[in-house]
């Protein structure tokens, strides 16, 4: 995968930006700089023109009436002018001015861009009237003078280039100077995520510390970044740490009933002994066994059940049963083991109920939680089953008439092994893993499972599942 | 001798009481911690098997009880946990020795055994006082080389005055320690075991073993040699 840098990323588009905004810059200044100078330009020509006319003087003789008198004046190199009577009559010139300049009619000064060998001039064409001296006999004569000059334009561009140059760079200067502050500041913003980085780093299965770097926290974009970081941390720690609480107390169980059955056998080959001593030793090991073999049992269901399941997302083989007939069946397998409490099992069952459960596991969650009822029940007392269904979900409770439960086991009783008390007492029967079989059961098909306390007395396991159509 | 096993697990602690009896040990049995902790500390025993996860009351803290009013009786502790920190923790605590669940029963036997004997000084299993000698592994007894046919209460008494030489003990001190609570309390059962054993301990050209001293208990006379 291609990796990208933000860093490089932020800093070349900065960088894009700005250089276009120079191009744009510099074509308006173009633009404007070439305006002024021509204003500029026209002025100096109209100013020139002006001085010639100035310098035009009535003449000596009679056969010159005007003559252009300009002694010392500075013309600029490469100028071209010609100065005229309304009867055509050259009355000074220098250098070659090209015909093809009109000279308009009216007296309107006008200006024209024309070519003379090869370079680009600007010429003015001026007209003015002069009134010859009134005092001679001939009477007043008035004049109409045109002046056309012109100089080359050359040096007008050369100053917009200049401008141009100029501005050009200095705005590469500060682009410069913008990248490497660009440069500084982004790394410096980005710090508190390297350091984030390195917190999370230190994070292994041994040290689950996690500190947010308060540089991080006070970035409100990274504020999302690390409350999810701490989030999912906790969840993975809170799940890590039941699994190695399971783990342990796995191992605890195992060891215990496999020292029952390992004493048992070795206790019964001490000495020689009787047949009878023999037969009895051995019913015993084989009941020693069987409770070992219970408990590993329960701990692969518990594992089956607790792996996400492929098959249980696909609609075709989802797996459906009877949520009543389960209960029917669990009632009937408990039956026994309730005559010998002396418990009554009452069953109320409203409407029927399709779930999205294996059947075997549905009766599996069934008589577990009845068991468990049942064992928590004085004798001569009665469990009430009941199941309901209510919008779209199935609601099955089961009450005892037990001492009910004491709070601080309420969250930890669908755990793993946990069995009210740390030494895990096992005179009440089961191997701890009842209630969390339940817990998976439920779980897998979407419901819950909930146990509570009475008002009156007992418990009351509360089962929802979702009903299926 | 007379062990106490503390340990919750019905079937577990069956096995072990089980096994301590045919070894001609006598055993009490505590389900709980509490019960556990009260009868440790009658100190009457000259062992004691400790399971650590006890409901009422933690082995540990049994231990830690046991210790703090200065009662030394070797405990042997039963743990199922892994982890060596605990291990430390729990000789640090106080227990003399343990073994790890699943375990060896022949093994805990043997441990518990020589738990007792090196609680009363002795380092093997063959005792020797004067000119009788003691194997307390295969319960044999000879004087002179001689073959003594002791029966199983004959041998406890021997055994346990064999761990006290030269110190008066008490009927009262013999029958703490050589019955549990499930046997009948008598002394006369003692002065009759005690009148068989001097009997049978009186081999040709040796010298009378056992003294008797009224309303203060038997003495064995001989200065004891260790082996």
């Amino acid at each position: 995968m291609r990796s990208v840098s933000i860093t490089r990323r932020l800093i070349l588009t900065v960088l894009v930006l700005e250089i276009f905004s120079a191009i744009a810059l510099i074509g308006a200044i173009t633009v404007h700089e070439r305006h002024l100078e021509l204003k500029a330009f026209d002025a100096t020509l109209r100013g020139s023109a002006d001085s010639i006319m100035g310098a035009i003087q009535d003449g000596v003789n009679d056969t010159e009436d005007l003559v252009l008198d300009m002694p010392g004046m500075q013309l600029p190199k490469d100028t071209l002018f010609r100065v005229e009577d309304e009867r055509g009559k050259i009355i000074g010139s220098v250098g070659q001015v090209p015909e093809q300049i009109a000279l308009s009619a009216t007296n309107a000064t006008t200006f024209q861009n024309v070519q003379v060998s090869g370079r680009n001039y600007r010429f003015v064409v001026r007209h003015g009237i002069r009134i010859l001296d009134p005092s001679e006999a001939r009477g007043e004569v008035r004049r109409t003078i045109t002046i056309v000059y012109g100089t080359p334009v050359d040096h007008v561009w050369h100053e917009v280039l200049e401008a141009i140059r100029f501005f050009a760079i200095a705005t590469a200067i500060l682009i410069g100077l913008t990248a490497l502050l660009m440069v500084w500041l982004v790394r410096r913003c980005l710090s508190p995520l390297h350091e984030l980085a390195l917190q999370a780093e230190g994070i292994t299965p041994k040290t689950w510390q996690f500190e947010s770097p308060a540089s991080a926290m006070e970035i409100l974009e990274l504020q999302p970044l690390v409350r999810a970081l701490e989030a999912a941390l906790a969840r993975l720690q809170r799940s890590f740490e039941q699994q190695k609480r399971f783990t342990s107390d796995a191992a605890h169980e195992l060891k215990t009933d496999v020292a029952i059955v390992k004493s048992s056998l070795q206790l019964l080959s001490m000495r020689k002994r009787t047949v009878e001593e023999y037969s009895r030793g051995l019913a015993l090991g084989l009941d020693d066994f069987t409770r070992l073999e219970m408990t590993v049992q329960k701990m692969l269901t518990l594992a089956r059940l607790e792996q996400p399941s492929e098959l249980a997302t696909r609609e075709a083989i989802q797996p459906s049963c009877s949520l009543g007939e389960a209960i029917e069946e669990a009632v009937h397998q408990s039956r026994s083991f309730a005559d010998l409490k002396e418990v009554t099992i009452v069953v109320q069952i409203g409407t029927r109920a399709q779930v999205p459960i294996d059947r075997r596991d549905a009766v599996l969650l069934c008589s577990n939680v009845l068991l468990n009822a049942l064992q928590h029940s004085p004798p001569r007392s009665s469990v009430h089953i009941e199941m309901k269904v209510t919008g779209g979900s199935a609601n099955l409770t089961v009450r005892d008439e037990g001492e009910g439960i004491r709070n601080e086991d309420r969250l930890y009783v669908f755990e793993p092994f946990y069995r009210g008390d740390i030494s895990r007492s096992r005179k009440s029967g089961g191997t701890g893993l009842g209630l969390s079989i339940c817990k998976a059961i439920c779980e897998r098909a979407g419901g819950s499972i909930e146990i509570s306390n009475l008002t009156t007395a007992g418990a009351q396991v509360t089962i929802t599942l979702p009903e299926q159509r | 001798m007379r062990v106490l096993v503390i340990e919750d697990e019905e079937r577990l602690a069956e096995n072990i009481v089980g096994a301590l009896r045919e070894t001609g040990i006598a055993v009490d049995r505590a389900a709980d911690g509490e019960a556990g902790s009260y009868l440790a500390e009658q100190d009457v025993y000259d062992a004691i098997v400790l399971d650590l996860m006890l409901p009422g009351k933690s082995g540990q803290k049994v231990l830690r009880d046991l210790r703090r009013r200065r009662l030394h009786t070797p405990v042997l502790v039963l743990t199922a946990q892994e982890g060596k920190e605990s291990t430390v923790e729990l000789l640090n605590a106080g227990a003399d020795d343990y073994v790890s669940k699943p375990f060896d029963l022949g093994e805990l036997l043997a441990r518990i055994k020589a738990l007792i004997r090196r609680a009363k000084g002795v380092s093997t299993p063959v005792l020797t006082v004067s000119d009788v000698e003691l194997n307390s592994v295969l319960q044999t007894v000879n004087r002179r080389g001689n073959s003594l046919n002791l029966s199983p209460t004959e041998y406890r008494i021997l055994e346990y005055l064999i761990h006290r030489p030269s110190v008066f003990v008490s009927k009262r001190e013999l029958l703490e320690h050589l019955y549990d609570f499930d046997w009948d309390h008598h002394s006369n059962v003692i002065e009759a075991h005690v009148s068989n054993l001097r009997r049978k301990l009186n081999v040709e050209g040796a010298e009378p073993l056992i003294e008797t001293l009224r309303h203060r208990g038997y003495r064995l006379c001989a200065e004891r040699n260790v082996v």
